[in-house]
């Protein structure tokens, strides 16, 4: 009976952290997870980030991609000083301990391959065949 | 070797004691068959001819043994000592490239001796050859790696020239073809001896003695010759290397493909070498008939030229510029001009590379949406029997038949330039036998000795009238040859010479002993023409003229007999071709299509055999099958050809003509009498004709660009620009013939 | 400690020179360059009596074997021109003899006789073969006397183009050592006094006595030092030894 009372607690607890109802159904179309957590930080692109020891390690840290990027979103998202949180290299969140800024330090830009923007090199390899150009009209 | 300088002299004088009647007679009777030589290679018994070499007789017993100065084809010279064999009871190894059998000789080829004179040479050899095999071309098919490899020794006792260093020689310019790397020489000679013996150019030799000896030019100068891209075959180390090939792939790395040269109309079979997708080079295959194992320099080195101008994409001509497109919209817009033109005034051209395949399917075609006229861009005369007849087109007496000539008649050819492996076998037959060669021509350097008659149509008149003195030697001939030209049927008087060599080949054809030969052989220049004339293409492009002709396809036809100005000013042109050359500048729209290495393709040389060339590499870019584009046309044009695949195609040729269903073999056409006699009866007389009877190619410049590919090779143009170097060089000028 | 030295001697017996290259056995070159005095463009053509002389020469070979008549003919172009053998003149002989100029070259180069470059009017060859160096004098003093008096090296030619010194092979004439050829004639039996002054009549002009000099006391021909010791006797007359009945 208790364990009932408490996922009927947990329930209501997710449903109230992902706006309701209809958040929730968003949130589950769109993750395809529920969780509820409490909110660590966000960073400047965007991405929320929840933690809840209750989940078990591993499931305990966990990303909420902005609206903006769509359902196409990516890991590669995630900046590299919340990437470190992200995958337990350190307990301490950027927000706590941010990391020391350097003037090299680029700004973060996620993995463009797959996509339209994705970098290609061009070749340095001579054509084998080369092709004929028809001589211009002179009229 | 009779005919080689040193003893030309002789051969001279034995022609005037004996003269031709005498040789003749003496050729006649059988030569009693010889007794035949029994000797035991390895103790294997085995009986060969009497004058055979000990090489030779273990060949015969399935022994080979290493050479390096021998050649078949070449004399012997006995230099390189590699091929020393033990014989019982002879004190010494002997040479035995350079020993005759002798009755019961016992030959040991594996013995102890033997090896350790193989080994013993092959240090020689290698104490001066300079050990850079990876940055050889030759490594990989290089006889003397092979042979160290099998016969040598793991060390030298040559340690001196760890101190000293050894030998080098200094390289040779002979021009843009042959690189020279002459340290690695290890002066065999074979590419002396080709130069004198087959090429006939006296240009290579050696200068000094001993070790200082070197072989080159001794003056600097080209090694000019239309078939030198051979010693590059023959050289059987580094020293004489391709020059467009250096350092581009290694022998194991090429896949070898056998094809058939397009680049002249004798056909020689080549083998192209393919890597990635791309021709590397192209080699000789051996092939008795055609072309033994030689290749002229434009089969050998044109290839850059399938790399160049290519067309890639399908262009149609919006506002009087080529624009590229797609094959759909090129498809639609060939459509578009075919529904606007009356039927019977579509025509197509057929160009020197066109294969069999691709002119059966545009015959067909324009059969089919009602156009009659299909024709070729040589021209050959057709008031006579003209093509009904195959003997009256193709070189009847086959290129092997050239050996067995007695009298050979040159008229308005240079077979040096438009055929050059006809014009090593006719100095072939010249130097192993007595033949007379007569040129009507322009005086040409043939490589060989002949009587000239001079250009003028009144020395073919009195030659048909049987009144010049040249009839004689003919007349008492056993085994005449009359070889035309193309180049003197082009004018509008051609049916008049066409006429008049065919009466001195019908007179000569009467009095014939030897009831099969044949006399009567027209050199064509195109790889194309017999073919196109086999499936009933009309010679020349006057009909173009004639007909008024509104849509005319173009296969490849680029040698600019079709321009703006010799056709109806309003017709449209289709190209179907390889190459941005003539055709595709004059175009409508352009089609794209596949060179010669890039389809599987049937060829028909000037002999009229039919040969096979496969596909090495794919066509670039969008280019297609010649025969697909045609087919899949044809579906748009609402004319659908009934046949899917290459065996269709080809058992539609083979419905045309039974030839094409024989791959590789000549067949003997007959009827030279009918033919004669349908040619007679329309007889008009024979006029005077004013101009020279005299071919195009004069010099070896002119060899090299001929066809759209090779007018697109660079290594050709680099051939061109130093063949006039040349002439400015005072080392390089004709030399006065013996 | 021993070893150490007998690796610091063995290291300096086996150093490798990696740019040596053979030395050349010839110091002429086997291929022709073209030089101002040395051309195609040089005229060459035999003089009229020189040109009988060739139709003379052709006419000791059979018909079509007149290519047999090249050495002949390459040797009296070059008598002709100097002692030298010009390119002009291997043409010539070319197309005389209806032979590819390569064959010309061929032979031309092959026979070290045939000066391919100018060479001064007295060519002096001196024998440097064993049996000329170990006899008489040796010939190393005798080439060290010619440099000295000529003030040239082996294969100069003096500035004034009078003398070339050459050092040949063995010229056969062993018995006579050391000796030197100049143009035609042998000079045997040389000392440096002899080869000395020979070469300072050559320069005043005069012609010295060729055949043995003084090395032998001046010696006939090759006969032995201490007299004959054979063929002593005077020649027997024609018939002697002969049976009676022939």
């Amino acid at each position: 009976m208790a364990s009932i009372i408490k996922v009927i607690g947990n329930v209501r607890r997710i449903i109230s952290h992902n706006n309701g109802i209809i958040g929730s159904f968003l949130k589950m179309f769109r993750h395809d997870d529920l969780k509820w957590g409490t909110l660590v930080g966000e960073d400047k692109y965007g991405n929320k980030y929840y933690e809840n020891n209750y989940y078990f390690f591993g499931k305990n840290r966990w990303v909420s991609y902005p609206q903006s990027s769509g359902f196409d979103f990516d890991a590669s998202e995630i900046p590299p000083e919340w990437h470190r949180w992200m995958h337990y290299m350190t307990d301490d969140p950027p927000t706590k301990v941010p990391l020391p800024q350097r003037k090299w330090m680029a700004d973060h830009t996620m993995n463009l391959t797959g996509t339209s923007r994705e970098y290609v090199p061009y070749s340095t390899t001579r054509p084998k065949i080369q092709s004929w150009v028809p001589p211009k009209s002179s009229d | 070797m009779l005919r080689l300088w040193p003893l030309r002299q002789v051969a001279k004088v034995q022609n005037v004691l004996g003269g031709l009647t005498q040789i003749a007679t003496k050729s006649t009777q059988p030569a009693p068959a010889p007794e035949l030589v029994e000797v035991f290679i390895d103790d294997k018994q085995v009986f060969v001819e009497p004058g055979t070499t000990v090489l030779q007789a273990c060949a015969v017993a399935g022994v080979e043994i290493p050479r390096f100065c021998y050649h078949d084809r070449l004399s012997i010279a006995g230099n390189c000592r590699m091929c020393l064999v033990e014989v019982e009871r002879s004190p010494k190894p002997v040479a035995s490239c350079a020993m005759p059998v002798m009755k019961g000789m016992k030959v040991k080829t594996d013995s102890p001796m033997t090896r350790k004179a193989r080994e013993g040479v092959m240090e020689f050899l290698l104490m001066n050859h300079p050990l850079d095999c990876p940055i050889c071309d030759q490594g990989g098919e290089c006889d003397l790696q092979d042979q160290s490899m099998a016969f040598g020794s793991d060390r030298s006792r040559f340690t001196d020239n760890a101190f000293t260093g050894k030998r080098a020689v200094e390289d040779k310019n002979i021009g843009p073809l042959i690189k020279t790397i002459m340290t690695r020489c290890i002066q065999c000679t074979r590419c002396i001896r080709f130069a004198s013996e087959i090429a006939g150019v006296d240009d290579l030799g050696t200068s000094g003695r001993g070790t200082d000896m070197q072989v080159g030019t001794y003056v600097e100068k080209m090694f000019k010759s239309e078939l030198s891209g051979n010693v590059i075959d023959l050289c059987p180390v580094g020293a004489l290397t391709s020059k467009p090939y250096a350092f581009t792939a290694r022998p194991w790395e090429i896949r070898k493909v056998e094809s058939i040269d397009v680049m002249d109309a004798v056909g020689s079979n080549i083998v192209v070498g393919m890597r990635t997708n791309e021709v590397m080079r192209v080699l000789p295959r051996v092939n008795e008939d055609i072309n033994e194992e030689w290749i002229s320099d434009k089969t050998r080195f044109a290839y850059d030229g399938l790399k160049r101008q290519r067309l890639t994409t399908p262009f149609i001509n919006v506002d009087g510029q080529l624009v590229p497109t797609d094959w759909e919209t090129a498809f639609v817009k060939v459509a578009e001009k075919v529904k606007k033109v009356d039927p019977k005034l579509i025509a197509g051209v057929a160009g020197s590379t066109a294969d069999a395949e691709a002119m059966v399917c545009l015959k067909d075609m324009i059969n089919r949406l009602g156009g009659e006229l299909l024709c070729t861009e040589d021209s050959f005369p057709l008031n006579r029997s003209g093509i009904d007849f195959r003997s009256n087109y193709i070189f009847n007496t086959t290129i092997g038949g050239i050996e067995q000539a007695d009298v050979v008649l040159l008229i308005g050819t240079n077979p040096r330039l438009e055929a050059p492996l006809i014009n090593a076998r006719i100095r072939k037959t010249w130097i192993h036998s007595e033949v007379c060669v007569g040129v009507l021509g322009a005086p040409v350097d043939l490589s060989y000795e002949y009587q000239y008659l001079g250009d003028s149509f009144i020395v073919l008149k009195d030659l048909a009238a049987g009144t010049h003195p040249m009839c004689k030697a003919l007349a008492s001939a056993n085994k005449p040859m009359i070889i035309l030209g193309t180049d003197c049927l082009q004018g509008t008087e051609n049916g008049v010479i066409y006429n008049a060599v065919k009466d001195i080949a019908e007179r000569l054809r009467k009095n014939l002993k030897h009831k099969d030969w044949k006399i009567f052989n027209l050199l064509q220049k195109n790889a194309s023409q017999v073919g196109a004339l086999d499936l009933g293409y009309q010679p020349g492009v006057s009909g173009l003229k004639a007909l008024q002709a509104e849509l005319i396809f173009l296969l490849g036809a680029d040698a600019g007999t079709v321009s703006k100005d010799k056709i109806n000013p309003s017709s449209s042109v289709i190209y179907i071709g390889h190459h941005g050359d003539y055709g595709a500048q004059i175009a409508d729209v352009v089609l794209p299509a596949a060179a010669y290495t890039e389809k599987d393709a049937i060829y028909v040389n000037t002999e009229g055999r039919v040969q096979l060339a496969r596909q090495a590499v794919n066509p670039p870019g969008m280019a297609r099958h010649d025969w697909k584009i045609i087919r899949a046309l044809s579906e748009i044009l609402g004319v659908a050809l009934p046949y899917d695949k290459l065996a269709d195609v080809r058992a539609r040729l083979g419905e045309i003509s039974p030839t094409f269903d024989q791959p590789g073999q000549v067949n003997e056409s007959g009827f030279e009498a009918q033919a004669y006699q349908l040619q007679t009866e329309i007889k008009d007389p024979i006029v005077n004709v004013n101009t020279a009877i005299s071919p195009t190619m004069l010099k070896l410049k002119d060899f090299y660009m001929t066809d759209p590919i090779s007018r697109a090779s660079l290594t050709m143009a680099k051939c061109i620009q130093a063949c006039k170097e040349s002439e400015k060089n005072p080392y390089s000028k004709q030399e006065a013939k013996a | 400690m021993l070893s150490s030295v007998r690796k610091q001697l063995l290291s300096s017996a086996v150093k490798r020179y990696f740019h040596a290259s053979v030395l050349a056995c010839s110091d002429k070159s086997f291929v022709h360059r073209d030089t101002p005095e040395n051309n195609s463009n040089v005229p060459f053509d035999f003089t009229p009596e020189n040109k009988k002389r060739c139709e003379l020469i052709i006419s000791n070979y059979p018909k079509g074997h007149e290519a047999a008549a090249c050495i002949p003919l390459l040797d009296l172009a070059q008598r002709q021109n100097d002692n030298w053998l010009p390119i002009s003149a291997m043409h010539k002989v070319a197309e005389i003899l209806k032979m590819p100029r390569m064959r010309v070259y061929e032979v031309a180069t092959f026979y070290t006789m045939f000066n391919r470059e100018p060479v001064g009017k007295y060519f002096v060859q001196i024998c440097t073969t064993t049996p000329c160096i170990l006899n008489g004098v040796g010939s190393d003093a005798i080439l060290e006397a010619i440099k000295q008096n000529l003030g040239i090296d082996v294969g100069h030619t003096t500035k004034d183009k009078m003398f070339t010194l050459a050092e040949v092979e063995c010229l056969g004439a062993c018995v006579n050592a050391p000796m030197v050829q100049i143009n035609d004639d042998y000079y045997e039996d040389l000392t440096v006094d002899d080869i000395n002054r020979i070469l300072n009549d050559l320069k005043a002009g005069k012609k010295p006595k060729p055949g043995p000099q003084s090395g032998q006391n001046g010696r006939f021909a090759s006969e032995p030092k201490n007299g004959l010791t054979s063929l002593t006797e005077p020649p027997r007359g024609p018939g002697f030894g002969v049976r009676p009945d022939l």
